[in-house]
């Protein structure tokens, strides 16, 4: 692409024929001459206004009005906002629902995610070794492709200690008692746990064997002349090279965890007793069941830092070989 | 196929440790498919024989999941007794709504997104896709006073809007990635040829079509599946299917049959719309980061 970009058709034949050359390095910036030059900026400009307005509406707006609720008290019912000092803020300090909401939201992704990936990961090795790969793949796709409240809800409806099958079977198999799994305050956390395990293993598996794909095959076969076996070559070779795609994985479900809470409102809400109320279900409490906004706000505004920056370290990853290499895999 | 087809000796270890794999493969099968084969079973079951269990311990009894009149009665029940066809309707308008807008907005940023080169371009990246990264709840909030000042809480043109927050720059990112793997060339050529600028964008459309269709189909699996948006800012005039299963469930007399056959209304599209795109559903998923 041209990096001398003529802002109008004059300009751009005499920019075509220039060749720059930078101390060191050959930089040559060649553009055919041609009766339609690079389009204005302008022309692009116009293209991308409609999309950007509409994003800056939806988005840099409501931003703007969350920090200003996190300074207010919130009334809805039109009375006006009033100031009122920080209040907001200062009382998360002291509000242990806030703090233990973190820490659960913390506990509950790092369970999710060291189940996924340690689910995905070997599956993905399985299934790239399997003759029934693509079926399989696609089967085990389906429960992504479900709305998480109609998954919350299937799994509720399982969990249900008077009628459920799950618990029949974990009664019957010894390992629960009379109290279903999301009743009691030490297993509910497992209990939705076991939901986000069961419906996004597959994208690890699908991330992971995108990854195996991409493996470099003159790697592996050094190493296996070299003496390897093949899980001496998946520990050196294989893994190694899928550390990028995991990293990406990992962050993904974990802001996802922190952007839906579909499943875990409809399996315990919260409950019992706060043992499952991580930070976002907290939020929808405090904000749409006590309409507290100007306090949703300000958790609200935590929420949101923490996931930018999880946000940055997953660009940065954009640049990494797990989305660069896409062309050459698709030639194997 | 990186690793498949080396030669490999098959020892007795070998031997065993493909046993076990094909046997942890079919727990896993089942594991992943029992919940949403219970789910269809049981949407054929009337309001007792969604009970029915076994006793405890008694595992011969597991033939009871089977014993039941199928019926389609809470199907029926559904369209003509709880408004299911109008929450069918509100679904297919506010996905959709949002999905066309995303694309068509999002089509023409991402384009040109990748054809020019500025300062702060980085940045702007970063923004676009830190408003799809963004926690649902925490963005309702300010969006719920903003909406309701506005009027439009309850109504499906709120909801498109609100759907457009998370598919729109989900859009631009993903279809930028599609763009530049478009040659500038092709519009030079079509230039020469005497095309204008929007006809030589145009002439790249076949190009970017399947991608363009595949992200239309995904922004509508997403805007379909949500439930926080539209529980809260479609409550009332908006209602949406996963909200409307949702509200099945009350304190007494649920009717599980009846919730398992709403579950079904609102999955079976969907699963279908995901194996129409499953050779984009990775880079969507990813948002572009993993290439399949």
């Amino acid at each position: 692409m041209a990096s001398t970009t003529a802002d109008d058709a004059g300009s751009g034949r005499l920019a075509g024929a220039t060749v720059t050359m930078r101390s060191g390095a050959k930089n040559i910036a060649y553009q055919p001459a041609t009766l339609n030059p690079t389009p204005s900026k302008r022309y692009y400009l116009y293209l991308m206004l409609p999309a950007i307005i509409i994003l800056a509406a939806i988005s840099i707006y409501p931003f703007l009005w969350l920090i200003y609720m996190s300074l207010h008290k919130v009334d809805i019912g039109g009375a006006g906002d009033v100031w009122n000092n920080f209040k907001n803020w200062s009382r998360l300090a002291r509000d242990s629902k806030f703090q233990d909401g973190w820490w659960l939201l913390i506990k509950y992704s790092a369970m999710c995610m060291l189940l996924e990936v340690g689910l995905g990961v070997l599956l993905a090795v399985i299934l790239n070794n399997s003759r029934f790969e693509k079926m399989l793949v696609t089967i085990f796709l389906m429960p992504m492709m479900m709305a998480p409240v109609i998954a919350g809800l299937v799994w509720y409806y399982l969990y249900n200690g008077t009628f459920g099958w799950y618990h029949w079977l974990l009664q019957s198999a010894g390992i629960l008692g009379e109290t279903s799994i999301l009743g009691d305050t030490s297993t509910a956390m497992i209990g939705i746990v076991i939901v986000d395990v069961w419906q996004w293993t597959p994208l690890i598996i699908l991330i992971v064997l995108a990854g195996l794909k991409r493996v470099p095959r003159d790697q592996l076969e050094a190493n296996m002349v070299d003496g390897a076996g093949p899980f001496r070559n998946f520990l050196q070779i294989s893994l190694p090279n899928l550390y990028p795609f995991l990293l990406i994985a990992i962050l993904l479900r974990f802001m996802d965890n922190f952007r839906f809470i579909d499943a875990v409102l409809v399996l315990t809400g919260g409950g019992p007793a706060n043992s499952t109320k991580i930070l976002p279900t907290y939020l929808f409490d405090v904000s749409f069941q006590f309409f507290k906004l100007g306090r949703g706000a300000a958790i609200a505004l935590t929420l949101l830092v923490v996931t930018i920056i999880l946000g940055l370290i997953l660009v940065r990853l954009f640049d990494s070989p797990a989305g660069k290499a896409g062309q050459t895999s698709a030639e194997n | 196929m990186a690793s498949s087809d080396v030669v490999q000796y098959r020892s007795p270890a070998r031997r065993v440790l493909e046993v076990l794999t094909v046997l942890f493969l079919a727990v896993y099968l089942i594991w992943t498919m029992l919940p949403i084969f219970v789910m269809f079973v049981s949407s054929f079951k009337d309001l007792l024989e969604a009970f029915k269990l076994p006793r405890v311990g008694d595992w011969s009894g597991i033939g009871v999941f089977f014993d039941f009149n199928p019926t389609f009665q809470h199907y029926i029940d559904l369209f003509d007794d709880n408004n299911f066809s109008t929450y069918l309707m509100n679904s297919i308008i506010a996905s959709l709504g949002s999905a066309l807008i995303s694309v068509v907005f999002g089509s023409m940023a991402a384009y040109s997104l990748s054809r020019i080169e500025f300062r702060g371009k980085k940045d702007l990246f970063f923004w676009i896709i830190s408003t799809r990264m963004a926690p649902v709840v925490a963005v309702m909030v300010p969006l719920y006073a903003i909406f309701r000042g506005a009027g439009l809480v309850g109504t499906l043109p709120g909801l498109i809007l609100a759907y457009t927050t998370f598919n729109l720059p989900f859009a631009i990112w993903i279809l930028k990635g599609f763009f530049d793997n478009v040659p500038y060339a092709i519009e030079e050529a079509a230039m020469c040829d005497g095309c204008n600028r929007f006809q030589a964008f145009q002439s790249i459309l076949p190009l970017v079509a399947p991608g363009i269709g595949a992200f239309l189909v995904l922004c509508v699996l997403f805007a379909w599946n949500d439930f926080l948006f539209a529980s809260i800012i479609g409550s009332g005039g908006a209602k949406t299917l996963p909200v409307a299963t949702k509200e099945l469930v009350q304190p007494q007399n649920i009717q599980w049959g009846k919730i398992m056959a709403a579950g079904v209304v609102t999955t079976l599209p969907m699963m279908f719309l995901g194996l129409l795109i499953r050779r984009y559903l990775v880079t969507g998923l990813t948002m572009g980061a993993v290439r399949e």
